[in-house]
């Protein structure tokens, strides 16, 4: 069986929480262990803003999707319609990559609808019995 | 979960000591970068960041606390943190800042490591 949970949120710093709420919660629902539910808040933290980096307006469409033990995120900004501000889609720094490869089993970045999207993927280790 | 973000700040025998509690992210960050560039612009030698009352913190957290380890090292100082959480220290671990910082699970190691 396959869940999957939608977000729309307007591009604002503080409204980042939200995404890390919606992921956690889904983990825990899933039985992730504490830690993998840790792993997942941080990864999408970083997977928003690797897509999000300095832009200033647009939406950002996250899509959170449990099928059997594993969750896929994915993260798109759209900037369709909005005025042009001179945002260029920017580069996740360093950091940010080697945090997202660390924390999650399968990841990718690619432009989407001109704003940028970017997808992970972690698999639960528990296994059901 | 507990949403709430606070600084507090004390000097201990001359050594201020920046506190953090909640979680510092992209929309937190620029509070603490706030504090910390005080203390670079009054030439403070060593700041410590008191982490223990953080519960999460980003790539956004870390290039505040990076960059203003460089500024404090350039004039001669140092930033030093303290944290306990084994998932705060992940974050440090996985970006080998473990091997930039030097990091104490006390307010009182880093005060004492002078």
């Amino acid at each position: 069986m396959s869940d999957t949970v939608a977000l729309s949120l307007p591009v604002r710093s503080d409204l980042l929480v939200l995404a890390r709420i919606t992921a956690a919660t889904m983990a825990a629902r899933a039985d992730f262990d504490i830690e993998e539910i840790e792993d997942l808040r941080l990864a999408v933290d970083e997977l928003c803003l690797s897509v999000v980096g300095g832009a200033r307006s647009g939406t950002v469409r996250l899509e959170f999707t449990l099928d059997d033990a594993t969750i896929a995120i994915t993260c798109e900004l759209d900037r369709r319609g909005e005025p042009d501000d001179g945002y260029v889609p920017a580069e996740p720094d360093d950091l940010s990559i080697r945090l997202i490869e660390a924390l999650v089993d399968e990841h990718h970045r690619d432009a989407g609808t001109g704003g940028g999207r970017a997808w992970l993927s972690k698999r639960r280790s528990r296994v059901e019995h | 979960m507990d949403l709430t973000f606070e600084i507090t700040e004390q000097v201990t025998g001359g050594v201020p000591v920046v506190s953090v509690a909640g979680e510092i992210d992209v929309a937190t960050a620029p509070t603490l970068r706030d504090h910390l560039a005080v203390h670079e612009e009054a030439g403070a030698g060593v700041v410590v960041v008191d982490l223990l009352g953080v519960s999460f913190l980003d790539s956004t957290a870390l290039g505040v606390l990076v960059g203003s380890f460089k500024r404090i090292r350039e004039s001669g100082g140092d930033l030093k943190l303290v944290i306990a959480e084994p998932r705060i220290l992940k974050v440090f671990e996985i970006t080998d800042l473990v091997r930039v910082f030097s990091i104490f699970s006390t307010v009182g190691e880093a005060l004492q490591d002078e």
